[in-house]
């Protein structure tokens, strides 16, 4: 449902739109704003739930457009009352005591999509992400909107690919602190951190899997960067993929059966299904689109986000979990998706070939809004579920 | 009297709340982790997140207090493998003997351009001639793919140039790899001059450390 007339026009008459047009971007948007009017509140407590609703899907409108309205007083103690227009109906009453204005704030947002969607809110979340200046990376974690910026290492070296283990408590990324690409893990409760693996050739790509038993990754210690699936600690290797291309990117379904992971094995990069217990590399059927990497397997196993390749460009992509027709969302690379299956948070350009820095995508609404920025090129965002 | 005035309008919600029958529109509290009675007086950090701590870097052996480079495992698949890492950090490391002999990649292939054989040729030239070295390949990308899928794609380099090595007649064992992916251009330019020289595998001599600090 492209937006844009021209653009259902171009689609219309099977026009495609190749790298020349790199600007425009077709928008797979498949369902409607909820309009929602805000009243009464300011400071960080407004600046919050603006940017939290927009990201959940809601539009903020003028109370004459409005199907809910949020009435409330920003204070000590938050307050927020919210009301559906068209029944009149007050849907509840709340005060939120103690915390800071933002985390009120959040309360409250969450509250607010939790009464009108039914859905849980993901505005108490955490992102971890690799913060790039000059050519020394170190892994960062922040709220979901960016603000509270944490430095979770120091090493002035390179890492990579930072990934919440679940329980919210637990890293795994990869540095290069010892000369060579190793999978680390750091425990944010002590800020204590162990080498779990560290062949020769590369180890990186790490991904613990939903329930944190197994770590599957890159390895290419058998002569080929192949994935491969490890107990928790990097014990017990396992070898999944025994093509002579590149694999990389591994992700797990939530039901930790299945590995979806890209490879070069026909020449160019595709995405691929293994069981986790080992056997035959399926192709996932991406129609549409091609050149595609970086996938993450929404936690209600329904979708499969990736970043397709487009030229010197890159877009957010979607597909089912089982493959069929992809839907371009937004120009885009690595998506990470939030617990509710719905909102991701993903790295774009600030211009071609520019720092990267990291934004949030409600998918069906197409909405899309900057975190607060770590100075430096931001990239690889992982979403605490 | 404030806080006096706190429990009062606190009594004055119930007892209407009750009063309403617990109807919509009645006040509900949803205090806050840390909330302790006072409002805004807490950490502010939702339920179930964890304390993030502040930075702490390793010391640069690995041993600091917040937990050693262990685990280590160190078991290359049969044969072919790559030297140990516990031999290959023993090595010192020398980046200027092979720095004319980097070779390069075409855009999104992990085959030496033919131009490299020659480059090849030396290193393992020189390598027959010291059989005490060994060498470490770095594979490297231009920015013009995904980050994780462009540091497989330098390993694959890194590889490639390896196997070539050892078609040369180089024994696997001394020859370790390594990917930056796109991570350490050689050039910082954004067109092909320099996207050119970035897809490169660079050779590093490893010799082995002085014996009892003598050579």
């Amino acid at each position: 449902m492209p937006r844009h007339p021209f653009i259902a026009l171009l689609l219309t008459l099977g026009i495609t739109l190749n790298a020349s047009a790199a600007e425009v971007v077709v928008s797979d948007v498949t369902s409607r704003a909820v309009p929602i009017h805000l009243a009464g509140f300011s400071g960080d407590a407004k600046t919050v739930l603006e940017f939290d609703l927009y990201v959940a899907g809601f539009d903020l409108v003028a109370p004459a457009q409005a199907q809910y309205t949020v009435n409330g007083k920003s204070g000590a103690a938050l307050e927020g009352v919210l009301a559906d227009v068209n029944n009149k109906a007050t849907l509840f009453n709340r005060s939120y005591p103690g915390g800071s204005p933002r985390a009120q704030a959040h309360a409250l947002a969450d509250d607010v999509v939790q009464a009108i969607t039914g859905r849980k809110g993901v505005s108490r979340t955490k992102l971890v992400f690799k913060v790039q200046k000059d050519r020394i990376s170190e892994v960062y974690a922040s709220d979901f909107d960016g603000a509270n910026p944490v430095q979770l290492t120091a090493d002035a070296n390179i890492v990579a690919a930072p990934a919440w283990r679940p329980g919210r408590k637990s890293l795994v990324y990869t540095s290069y602190r010892a000369g060579n690409a190793d999978i680390y893990s750091q425990d944010l409760t002590t800020g204590s951190r162990k080498a779990l693996v560290r062949f020769s050739g590369s180890n990186i790509s790490p991904a613990p899997s939903p329930d944190g038993s197994k770590l599957a990754m890159i390895l290419s210690k058998a002569g080929s960067p192949d994935l491969w699936v490890s107990d928790a600690e990097g014990g017990n290797p396992r070898r999944l993929t025994t093509t002579a291309a590149d694999e990389s990117s591994p992700c797990w379904s939530p039901d930790g059966s299945t590995l979806c992971v890209v490879s070069r094995e026909s020449g160019f990069p595709q995405l691929y299904t293994v069981a986790a217990s080992g056997g035959a590399m399926r192709r996932l059927t991406t129609a549409g689109v091609r050149n595609t990497t970086e996938p993450d397997w929404s936690p209600d196993g329904k979708w499969i986000a990736f970043t397709r390749s487009r030229g010197d460009y890159f877009d957010i992509c979607i597909v089912p979990a089982a493959g069929g027709d992809a839907k371009v969302i937004t120009e885009g690379e690595d998506p990470s998706w939030a617990a509710n299956s719905r909102t991701l948070v993903f790295a774009r350009r600030t211009s071609k070939f520019g720092p990267r820095k990291l934004s949030l995508l409600d998918w069906p609404t197409g909405h899309v809004k900057d975190i607060a920025q770590v100075a430096g090129s931001s990239s690889q965002p992982s979403w605490s579920r | 009297m404030k806080p006096f005035s706190k429990l009062g309008s606190l009594a004055l919600v119930l007892i209407l709340s009750l009063a309403a029958g617990c109807k919509k529109g009645q006040k509900n509290y949803t205090p806050l982790p840390g909330y302790s009675g006072t409002p805004g007086a807490s950490s502010g950090l939702g339920k179930g997140q964890p304390i993030l701590p502040a930075a702490r870097p390793l010391t640069p052996d690995g041993s600091g207090a917040n937990g050693a480079d262990v685990a280590g495992v160190n078991n290359p698949d049969g044969p072919g493998g790559q030297p140990s890492r516990e031999e290959i950090e023993g090595m010192l490391a020398d980046r200027e003997q092979f720095k004319a002999n980097t070779v390069y990649f075409d855009y999104d292939k992990s085959v030496v351009k033919a131009e490299g054989k020659a480059n090849l040729q030396s290193v393992a030239a020189y390598l027959k001639a010291h059989s005490d070295n060994k060498v470490a390949i770095e594979g490297h990308c231009d920015e013009r793919g995904t980050e994780e899928y462009n540091r497989s794609l330098g390993e694959r380099r890194a590889l490639s140039a390896r196997d070539s090595l050892i078609g040369l007649g180089i024994g696997a064992d001394r020859v370790v790899t390594r990917s930056f992916g796109e991570d350490k251009p050689a050039e910082l330019g954004h067109d092909e001059a320099a996207w050119g020289k970035n897809r490169r595998g660079e050779f590093i001599l490893l010799t082995p450390p002085p014996a009892g600090g003598l050579r």
